[in-house]
């Protein structure tokens, strides 16, 4: 049965991640998906101390409104202070992620909210910490819940604003001719970036959660040219890569995470080579012929 | 030479429009006459792109207004469309000739609404006006420039717009797509839209636009084109750079002497 959970857990974030990764990558905003996973974490802090609690729902908001925070700041650098836009990446996440650094190793050092945890996570704990009621009722793992939930708004988002979503992220300047607000479908999915980020930081960890938002999402896009497909195609490499990342990290007797990240770097590898329509193997192989 | 009209489909007061603090765009004043073809023209950097997208509201202006139909532009936004220039999209994009000209009908469909069979059809005829419907399905990343142009311009005519504003729609395309291309404008014309396009090639300016604006960060002039295609109007229009000059010159003078009797 924990096998079952953790799978669980791993496919859950990886579908979260690699659907939100589909834009992102294809906006060249894959680096702003990585500063946001970081730069949750003074969110978080503050809200746990303001709080006393690890209740999902105020972390949650504070996760929330630090990565909004972050893409503004991004911006406002980018635009105002003209520095490049990796550049202004490069210096907010680093320093918002620092600042939750110390705020945790100052007010937070008594409970088991540290750096380790935020950076590797520990999913193979979390068939531990199940949600029981009063009555003694187990519902099973706690963070299922909470990523189910965030699971399915976000497809929820997917599927009723995806014409927006395909077109903002294609052309913004049309999109704003016709009179599609692109502002509030950028922060709507920075916004579902961060929640996705909060809500599996704790069982997988930040490095996991830019695996898997940039890994499958890419390696789809090596196998499709078509948007709908890979948003599934992503989705799916996503859940294999978490099942196959078990079962390596339970071979290895090694870190679940890290397995996983290792296999979506594998199966990029092998997109790359053997792609039937941008593969490196197959493209050589149609050259020679001509 | 700023002339007006009366009851004109775009009205511009008083336009500037800054980067940075610094104009790009200085007191633009202007009216257009409904169901003209309207070339925008002027040398690089002149601020044509910008003076159309700040039409539209695209980029924000420092001072001024526009109205469009004698409204204010969000209020008649379902009646605009744009054709941005090819190179601010990225064609390496997943989607398919199909997906993108349906993108026109996205602005009338409202939130949460999915394309129904009216949209797609709607889709396809304009694909047909443009000559690509044996291309619909085809991924955009193996279109040539022309082709991208014209699947451009078939997303615009997907959206029965009422004015259109075209940011360098020839720039970069084949003959057969410029004839293409204009023969479309015409039609539109003589289905009382009115079209605004950006342009850089003064030799076809003459015979494309019956009415033309001259822009160099100042608007120079505006007004019908055999009333603003002037050397003098022109040499304020492109300053003192001496090969656009003789370009200018040689333009003039074919006007002048007709090419049958150059030939003699």
């Amino acid at each position: 049965m924990n096998a079952f959970w953790i799978i669980l857990t791993g496919s859950l974030v990886a579908t979260c991640c690699s659907l939100l990764g589909c834009y992102l990558i294809l906006r060249r905003m894959a680096m702003v998906g990585d500063a946001i996973s970081h730069a949750v974490l003074p969110g978080i802090v503050i809200a746990f101390l303001f709080t006393g609690s690890r209740d999902s729902l105020p972390m949650i908001i504070g996760a929330g409104l630090l990565g909004v925070i972050t893409t503004f700041l991004i911006e406002f650098f980018h635009r105002y202070a003209r520095v490049q836009a990796d550049a202004s990446i490069g210096i907010t996440f680093t320093w918002l992620f620092a600042i939750g650094i110390i705020l945790i190793s100052v007010f937070a050092g008594q409970v088991d909210l540290d750096q380790d945890c935020v950076l590797y996570g520990e999913i193979a704990y979390v068939p531990l910490d199940l949600w029981i009621t009063d009555n003694n009722l187990s519902y099973g793992p706690r963070t299922i819940w909470t990523l189910g939930f965030v699971t399915l708004l976000i497809i929820a988002v997917i599927v009723l604003g995806y014409k927006e979503l395909f077109l903002t992220a294609f052309d913004p300047a049309y999109a704003a001719a016709i009179g599609i607000s692109t502002s509030v479908w950028y922060y709507l999915l920075m916004t579902a970036v961060s929640l996705t980020t909060v809500a599996s930081f704790e069982s997988v960890g930040a490095i996991l959660v830019v695996a898997f938002l940039v890994g499958p999402p890419a390696t789809a896009y090596l196998l499709t040219d078509n948007f709908k497909k890979m948003l599934v195609l992503s989705v799916l490499i996503g859940i294999v890569t978490s099942i196959v990342g078990y079962y390596l990290a339970f071979w290895l007797d090694g870190s679940i995470a890290g397995a996983m990240a290792t296999i979506t770097g594998l199966a990029f590898l092998l997109a790359f080579l053997f792609s039937p329509t941008h593969g490196q193997f197959f493209k050589r192989r149609k050259v020679i012929p001509a | 030479m700023i002339l007006h009209v009366e009851h004109p489909v775009v009205e511009v007061h008083d336009l500037t429009v800054s980067y940075e603090r610094k104009p790009v765009l200085w007191g633009i004043d202007l009216t257009l006459p409904a169901g003209s073809l309207v070339g925008v023209i002027g040398p690089n950097g002149a601020g044509k792109s910008t003076l159309i997208k700040a039409i539209m509201d695209l980029l924000p202006a420092s001072s001024g207004y526009v109205r469009i139909f004698d409204e204010p532009i969000k209020q008649v936004r379902k009646r605009i469309s744009y054709v941005p220039q090819r190179e601010s999209v990225d064609w390496d994009f997943p989607a398919s000739v199909f997906d993108v000209v349906l993108m026109g009908r996205y602005g009338n469909l409202g939130l949460f609404n999915r394309p129904r069979k009216a949209d797609k059809d709607a889709a396809m005829q304009a694909l047909e006006k443009v000559g690509m419907q044996a291309f619909a399905n085809r991924q955009i990343s193996q279109l040539s420039g022309g082709q991208q142009q014209r699947v451009f311009l078939a997303r615009a005519l997907a959206q029965n717009a009422d004015i259109y504003f075209m940011d360098e729609p020839f720039a970069g395309v084949d003959i057969a797509t410029e004839t293409a291309i204009i023969e479309l404008l015409r039609t539109m014309r003589e289905q009382g839209k009115t079209v605004i396009v950006v342009h850089h090639d003064l030799q076809s300016a003459s015979q494309y636009f019956d009415w033309v604006i001259l822009l160099n960060m100042r608007l120079v002039a505006s007004g019908p084109t055999e009333q603003v295609l002037t050397q003098e109007l022109l040499e304020q229009t492109y300053g003192g750079k001496l090969t656009v000059l003789s370009k200018v010159g040689d333009l003039l003078r074919k006007q002048e002497f007709p090419v049958r009797e150059k030939r003699s």
